[in-house]
């Protein structure tokens, strides 16, 4: 509906001036893909959400997961024409056979914003620093970027013997943002594993002084340098973004105002365009969930009552005023005034009714004796107020009216 | 100007006899600039002069965050909006869509915006005080010393905005005093 997409676009106009504020370009990928170029990119859990069908040509096909794999995709057929390295971003829609529930939809958007082609962890502190922008300018007070890396997690994995199972037991540690540690342990004991219970405490409880804790400082010391407020970073070692293909420093970021999951996350991963190329680029990005964060917006009172598009209607008092209310409609919209006009020349009431029901601020009469004293009668549709402005005063009226 | 240059002196500051938009005092090593009321920020800004003797009513108007270090007791005034005598408009909350005239429209929007009112700004540089009887505005926004303008444009007081005064502005003014 109008006033929902108002408040989106308000939203999503806003988050692209921030990625243009950091240099990052825009993109599209198509939607319908080749299913082998989405499916196995995710784990399995991943793959059993991919929306995947035949077409009418038999061919195998699937709706995109997320934004990062079609992008590598992208950059693996087009590396050689991008800037390198390549700052892009990217609003699209994406899709996930899931159970639909508060903030997670089977169809929804993500806000993208990738750096491919180096390796600086300069890279994974300017994320953050577009991440506490984003969040700060959308209104958000108590949000926290939690951050981790998963080469630490390897070693931490590798130290406990973990080996081959690696995936799986990331996949298990992921779930303790969600339930119990106790539950956790049990599931990774059935996995096999030796001693589930020190792994979780060594975690959970930071005993990390053995651990080449490097990656983790330098990121933190670079984000200071940027100016990325420390109350909204926290380290987290137990965070384990569910997907494969993280190799480094990974993101998740929560608040408060939303209690419904991470609003944004991401990572870098080294490999990906490997998967459709032979050269190796390494990339690093996050996906704001676009859906979530209106819901926390809308939850929160970011929005005031939306307006439509048009800021003034022209009304038509009677069919011989018709020619000076197009003189006037036609003068607003040279003035560049958000402006429409009323089709018919039907009771007043009627044409009232019309800009109260769309939300329209600014009703402007013009009868045969507004007309004979060269004015307009204004009424604001707020207020009720009506009140009568030379004719010729009206487009420095309207352009210098200060609105709350 | 003269009581900027009264309080100059009696810093102690030998001004020269002379008439030039900058002066190099006698038996010290400060000069003097005459530059325009509202681009004195500016020269405080971007530290081509140290101090600056203005009216509170222009750094409240840019939105100027510099220091004040010393309230100077002349150039009172305050800033004010008026109507006319005849005018219907008896509180702000009547300052609904109406046309107000000023000279000052980022002081008005802010207090517009702390009022909840919402209005049209007819920005004009003088004779704010006229307005009203040309049909241009409903109310003025401007700037009140003893209020025979007003009186004589047949306008009265509808709401005091703020009061101002000259005063003394720096920005690193620990440091030059070292």
């Amino acid at each position: 509906m109008p006033k929902e997409m108002a408040k989106r676009e308000l939203v999503m106009n806003k988050i692209k001036t921030i990625f243009a504020r950091f240099g990052y370009d825009s993109i599209e990928t198509p939607i319908i893909c080749p299913a082998e170029t989405i499916l196995g990119k995710y784990g399995e859990e991943g793959d059993k959400l991919t929306y995947s069908f035949d077409d009418n040509g038999g061919r195998r096909i699937a709706l995109p997961y997320d934004l990062t794999v079609p992008f590598a995709r992208l950059v693996a057929a087009n590396w050689q024409d991008l800037p390198m390295p390549f700052k892009r971003y990217q609003i699209q829609r994406v899709w996930r056979a899931e159970k639909p529930q508060k903030g997670r939809l089977r169809e929804f958007y993500q806000c993208d914003i990738d750096i491919i082609g180096s390796k600086s962890l300069l890279c994974e502190a300017e994320l953050a620093k577009v991440i506490m922008t984003v969040f700060k300018e959308l209104g958000f007070k108590q949000f926290k970027i939690k951050v981790n890396s998963r080469r630490l997690l390897n070693d931490v994995l590798t130290k406990f013997g973990v080996g081959e199972k690696a995936v799986e037991v990331i996949r298990i540690i992921d779930k303790l943002k969600k339930i119990e540690e106790a539950a956790v342990i049990d599931m990774l004991e059935e996995l096999g594993l030796n001693s589930p219970k020190e792994l979780i405490e060594t975690l959970v409880q930071e005993r990390l002084g053995d651990f080449d804790l490097s990656e983790i400082n330098q990121f933190f010391e670079y984000c200071e340098k940027l100016g990325v407020d420390q109350k909204y970073l926290e380290f987290d070692p137990c965070l384990a973004r569910g997907l494969d293909y993280y190799t480094g420093i990974s993101f998740e970021v929560y608040s408060d105002e939303a209690p419904f999951g991470a609003l944004c996350a991401g990572g870098r991963y080294d490999d990906l365009c490997g998967l459709f190329c032979k050269e190796d680029f390494s990339g690093v990005g996050v996906a704001f969930g676009f859906e979530r964060l209106m819901l926390a917006m809308e939850e929160m009172g970011q929005f005031k009552e939306m307006q439509s598009n048009s800021k003034v209607l022209v009304t038509i008092f009677d069919k011989d005023s018709i020619d000076n209310s197009l003189k006037i409609y036609s003068s607003l919209l040279e003035a560049g005034i958000n402006s429409e006009l009323y089709f018919q020349p039907e009771k007043l009431a009627k044409q009232f009714k019309y800009a109260d029901k769309k939300g329209v601020p600014f009703v402007i009469v013009c009868g045969p004796e507004e007309i004979a004293r060269g004015e307009v009668a204004l009424k604001l549709m707020k207020s009720g107020k009506q009140k009568n402005i030379p004719t010729n005063q009206l487009i420095s009226y309207l352009s210098s009216y200060y609105e709350n | 100007m003269e009581p900027s240059l009264e309080y100059l002196r009696r810093l102690g500051i030998d001004l020269p006899d002379e008439k030039a938009l900058s002066l190099k005092c006698k038996r010290s090593d400060v000069e003097i600039l005459f530059v325009r009321c509202s681009d004195i920020p500016t020269y405080i800004e971007q530290n081509v002069a140290d101090f600056g003797i203005i009216g509170e009513n222009v750094l409240i108007e840019q939105n100027c965050k510099l220091p004040i270090l010393e309230r100077l007791s002349f150039g009172e005034c305050s800033l004010v909006i008026a109507v006319p005598y005849e005018s219907g408009i008896s509180c702000v909350q009547d300052l609904e869509g109406e046309r107000i005239a000023t000279s000052y429209p980022s002081s008005l929007k802010q207090f517009l915006r702390e009022n909840g009112v919402n209005a049209a700004i007819v920005q004009i540089e003088g004779s704010v005080e006229l307005s009203p009887s040309l049909n241009l505005a409903d109310a003025v926004c401007d700037i009140r010393q003893s209020g025979n303008t007003l009186k004589e444009n047949g306008l009265r007081v509808l709401e005091n905005i703020f009061d101002s005064e000259a005063v003394l502005i720096s920005k690193n003014y620990e440091k030059i005093l070292l």
